[in-house]
């Protein structure tokens, strides 16, 4: 049963690569995401009622129930919005022809090893899911196959490859610890396992692996100060990719830090590997402070956006504590949503103005107005105004710091937090107000596209005024999952 | 017999090491990649040696993989890369030979420091490889550091694999079969996409020094 | 008594054979380049030829330039008495591993000194050249005497010798076999050979060793030669000594005394074929490469000590 949600994007991509005409492809891939939607629906619902799937290699409990759905979600929006993009990009001639099936196929291909994440057990698999990831998506990020676009995609395959190989050494070292005191046997990968025996495991070891874990997957997190490939890969890729990348690439890989946080907390307790995350988010939330000030290019500040957010997220699961683990898994849909809207709306932008330097970019608002109007909304929703759902996430993450008492973390996220309000808020209302540069006419984006920006809002706005039960149920019980969460 | 055998071992081990610190010092392509291989070779020997004496026979599997992919197969690929971009032999390394040398050696001392609590718990005869092992893992890491051509890059990634490995082996007899395997298919499409990279590069900036690899910034 | 005899007798046969063994090397190189080359026995004639001369000594130098000739002798001397060839014996009590060090460092002390005592250019260029080579090298000899003095437990010669002689196979390990590789190096090094330095050069660019005995002649000059011969013969039979004397006569009786003095004479003649090969094959390095491979030689008696420790 599980193993269908992996078969799904597999056999898109085969689709994908085999058909020739251009329809059919786009046809076959937004089947294949909205059949991996339903399916993940369903499975999710059955998790989160009935109690964790255990079939052998793959697991299914609240928490990958809750990252299948994000993953499922963006994925569509991503193939949806794929159609339209890569379509005038291809009309343009920025690629050839011949490509653009390659683009479909490894499109679907790296949703899969991302499935493959949230669904294994064996960390050992896990491990090979990651590294899956990183290779399926390099050739996304060097699509173009222009300088800047190599540069980035081979800094992000050495760089996240270098972090991945010190990940496999944690897990080496935490399977090692799982043989040292259960005997050659009982040695095991599998996370549902090593759950179980936490207590057993040799302390020291499982220090020295979650360390290493910690700098190897968060070079994929994006964690600073392992974030350098960050930017780049993220600003090179078609947009479409940015967005996933950005917003489910970075989460899964936290999810593969959460299932080792897990392991740690129940043995060691959670102040160990909590604190540590904690570290980690607010110096990530710190650099990219300091960079969002100094931007110019409008998708490398939303790059370096994820990196500040994916600072907030580790920061409220390392100070954890049930109030903390809900915040930041808020946070996650919260940011995947937005920031898909905001590169859905920097592609149209770019689309317009064929230049990504900000400063290039003026008066957006009387270009087009509607696009733009949404876009700002998007900017005003990931600094975390109210009323939307970043707002909330972020103070449920302020509540649980103050709750455990970490108040220094807390005073420098708050004023972080303010630091990259005003910044993006500025670089913002420059591109978007006062008078256009040059002579542009006024003509709005995409339908479509505006209508997909319409709907991500407003899920983020909801999300920021009402919490559905049935959500809540879910949350809470993720939250128990983790070993200290509770409370 | 147990002790040659251990001795056997042991010896191995210590030309894992030997190798990653020749392949510091060395000044040319072609010889890192003719070392590495050299270097895998003893690591599918050091697997297999482990096999004879523990008896556990996937361990002979995973020794045969290293030797067959490690030490013929990717070294086949490298090599042909580079006579497809007829790149110049030279290694162009940002820190000079006898600095390089003495780096590798304050890692190997810091691996030691590292490994020692390890190697008092460890209950398996190759223990004592654990230091061994992160200090190429250690050394590795430099290599990609320190050197400036995209190909040695990769070299680098491929030692960091080959010590952790055997780290793998000397904390745990490997890892479950099934995982060894996958994280071998995943270092062989790894080198065969970094492999298509390193040749695009050199089509694109007529050069594999990725010190020009500098266009974007902020 | 008869032990200090023996030893006596050993360090007696080292010294005589000493010039024979540079014959053999440099009939070997001549061997291996196709030539004829000189006899065997030559260095002999030769010292006897330069000692039958007189020296002629610059007016600018002091007593250091005619004190060294008899400084690195006696040290080559007191060296010889303390190493074991074939026999486990020796004037140990005089010293152990530590002091060898030191004795030949005083006897490169003094020459080095004494070539800057002439005041001509080359002699100053030798010095500082020498200087470079001996403070890149002396450290990985050091450590790979403390690998085998961590093996045995002991720096005393003797008992390094004969307690790796006496145990089997079971000291055999990396640790040992990494020192004796940087060992080698370093006897490349120390004894001026290709491919750190070529001894019979004489052109400025390339010479070391020759350059501090250029302002020599007659007397001196045969002092100063056999004090290299002497130098190059006893840190060949240290490389075998210390890292691996099997072969050597642990008790004295007869048949062991022969078979020690047999093997020995084979071990010395192997690595005297081995430097003839390396020099015949190899060019001299560049100066400014030397670090590169002196570095190396340090790190692999690095490797071996923390191949003791570790493995």
């Amino acid at each position: 049963m599980l193993e269908l949600l992996l078969i799904i994007p597999a056999v898109t991509a085969l689709i994908c690569l085999l058909l020739k005409d251009r329809r059919q492809v786009e046809w076959a891939s937004s089947i294949g995401s909205l059949a991996l939607l339903a399916l993940s629906t369903y499975t999710s619902y059955e998790v989160v009622t009935s109690g964790a799937k255990d079939e052998g290699m793959l697991y299914m409990d609240g928490l990958s129930a809750f990252m299948l759905m994000l993953v499922a979600i963006v994925s569509l929006a991503t193939s949806l919005y794929s159609i339209g993009y890569m379509g005038r990009e291809l009309d343009e001639g920025r690629f050839e022809a011949s490509r653009f099936r390659y683009y479909y196929a490894l499109l679907h291909g790296f949703i899969m090893t991302m499935v493959l994440v949230c669904l294994s057990d064996n960390l050992g698999i896990m491990w090979i899911a990651i590294e899956a990831t990183t290779l399926a998506s390099a050739f996304l990020v060097s699509f173009y196959n222009n300088e800047n676009s190599l540069e980035a995609a081979w800094k992000y395959v050495i760089i996240c490859s270098v972090g991945i190989t010190l990940a496999l050494l944690g897990t080496i070292l935490l399977y090692a610890s799982s043989i040292q005191q259960v005997g050659e046997a009982g040695g095991s990968l599998e996370w549902s396992s090593l759950l179980g025996m936490a207590d057993q495991l040799d302390p020291t070891l499982l220090r020295i692996s979650f360390i290493l874990v910690l700098v190897g997957y968060g070079t994929k997190v994006g964690l600073a100060p392992m974030h350098t490939w960050l930017p780049d890969a993220h600003s090179q890729a078609p947009t479409p990719i940015s967005a996933l990348l950005s917003g489910v690439l970075l989460n899964c890989a936290m999810y593969a830090i959460l299932r080792y946080h897990m392991i740690s907390s129940a043995a060691l307790g959670p102040g160990f590997s909590g604190g540590l995350l904690v570290l980690f988010g607010i110096f990530s939330m710190a650099i990219a402070a300091a960079f969002i000030i100094l931007s110019r290019d409008f998708k490398r500040l939303l790059a370096y956006s994820s990196i500040e957010h994916m600072g907030v997220i580790a920061l409220g699961f390392g100070i954890g504590g049930s109030l903390g683990i809900i915040g930041s898994l808020l946070q996650m849909i919260n940011h995947a949503l937005t920031k898909s809207a905001l590169f859905f709306g920097a592609g149209q932008v770019y689309a317009r103005v064929k230049t990504r330097t900000m400063e290039e970019i003026k008066g957006l608002s009387k270009t087009m107005p509607i696009t733009s109007a949404l876009w700002f909304a998007a900017f005003l929703a990931i600094v975390g105004c109210p009323p939307f759902g970043i707002f909330v996430s972020e103070l449920v993450i302020l509540m649980a710091g103050l709750q455990a008492g970490e108040l220094l973390a807390v005073s420098i996220y708050l004023i972080l937090l303010a630091i990259i309000f005003a910044a993006m808020l500025l670089h913002a209302s420059r591109m978007i107000f006062g008078e256009p540069t040059k002579v542009v006419e006024k003509r709005e984006g995409d339908i479509a596209v505006v209508m997909m920006l319409v709907v991500l809002l407003a899920g983020v706005l909801i999300l920021g005024l009402y919490l559905p039960q049935g959500l809540n149920d879910m949350l809470e019980g993720i939250a128990h999952l983790f070993p200290g969460g509770g409370a | 017999m147990a002790e040659i055998n251990l001795n056997l071992i042991n010896g191995l081990a210590a030309m894992v090491l030997l190798a990653a610190f020749i392949l510091v010092a060395t000044g040319r392509l072609r010889t890192m990649v003719r070392v590495f291989a050299w270097q895998s070779l003893a690591l599918g020997l050091l697997a297999a040696a482990v096999a004879y004496s523990t008896g556990y026979w996937h361990i002979y599997v995973v020794a045969a993989l290293t030797i067959v992919l490690k030490a013929l197969i990717i070294p086949r690929i490298i090599d042909q890369i580079m006579d497809r971009i007829q790149v110049a032999n030279d290694v162009e390394p940002s820190v000079r030979t006898p600095s390089s040398l003495l780096i590798a050696g304050g890692m190997a001392i810091l691996a030691y420091y590292v490994a020692e609590p390890l190697i008092q718990s460890g209950e398996t005869i190759t223990a004592g490889a654990l230091a061994l092992s992160l200090a190429v893992v250690l050394i590795g890491l430099f290599i990609m550091i320190s050197r400036k051509k995209a190909i040695t890059q990769v070299i680098g990634l491929l030692v960091m694999e080959n010590g952790l490995f055997m780290a793998a082996l000397s904390l745990s007899y490997g890892m479950p079969l099934i995982v060894e395997l996958g994280v071998f298919f995943d270092i062989m499409v790894a080198v065969l996409i970094m492999g298509v990279f390193v040749f695009r590069i050199n089509r694109t900036f007529e050069t594999l020094d990725t010190s020009f690899l500098r266009r974007l910034k902020d | 008594m008869a032990d200090y005899l023996l030893a006596l007798v050993q360090t007696a046969v080292l010294l005589a054979l000493a010039p024979l063994l540079t014959g053999i090397i440099r009939k070997l190189k001549a061997w291996m380049q196709s030539r004829r080359g000189p006899p065997i026995f030559q260095p002999y004639l030769d010292l006897a030829k330069l000692m039958r001369k007189g020296s002629v000594v610059s007016q600018d130098a002091s007593w250091l330039t005619s004190l060294t000739p008899y400084v690195c002798l006696a040290s080559m001397v007191v060296a010889a008495l303390l190493v074991p060839a074939f026999v486990t014996e020796s004037f140990g009590f005089l010293g152990d591993l530590i002091v060898l060090v030191y004795l030949f460092a005083m006897a490169r002390f003094f020459m080095a000194l004494a070539a800057l005592d002439a005041g001509s250019t080359f002699g100053g260029m030798g010095s500082s050249r020498e200087m470079l080579v001996s403070s890149l090298i002396e450290p990985a000899i050091l450590l790979s005497f403390f690998t085998v003095a961590l093996l045995t437990g002991t720096t005393s010669l003797v008992s390094v010798t004969s307690l790796l002689a006496t145990s089997g196979a079971s000291l055999i390990g990396p640790a040992l076999l990494l020192a004796f590789a940087a060992f080698f190096i370093a006897i490349l090094a120390e004894n001026a050979r290709i491919p750190i330095d070529n001894p019979s050069t004489h052109l400025e660019l390339t010479m070391i060793h020759e350059a501090m005995l250029l302002e020599y002649s007659g007397k001196d000059l045969a002092l100063m030669e056999y004090s290299s011969m002497v130098k190059l013969t006893l840190f060949i039979t240290i490389a075998w000594s210390a890292f691996l004397p099997w072969g050597v006569a642990t008790q004295v009786t007869a048949p062991d005394l022969a078979l020690g003095v047999i093997i020995f004479l084979v071990k010395l003649l192997a690595l005297a074929l081995v430097i003839a090969i390396i020099e015949s094959s190899m060019a001299k390095l560049r100066l400014f490469r030397l670090p590169n491979l002196l570095t190396g030689a340090f790190i692999l008696a690095f490797l071996a000590v923390m191949s003791y420790f570790v493995l």
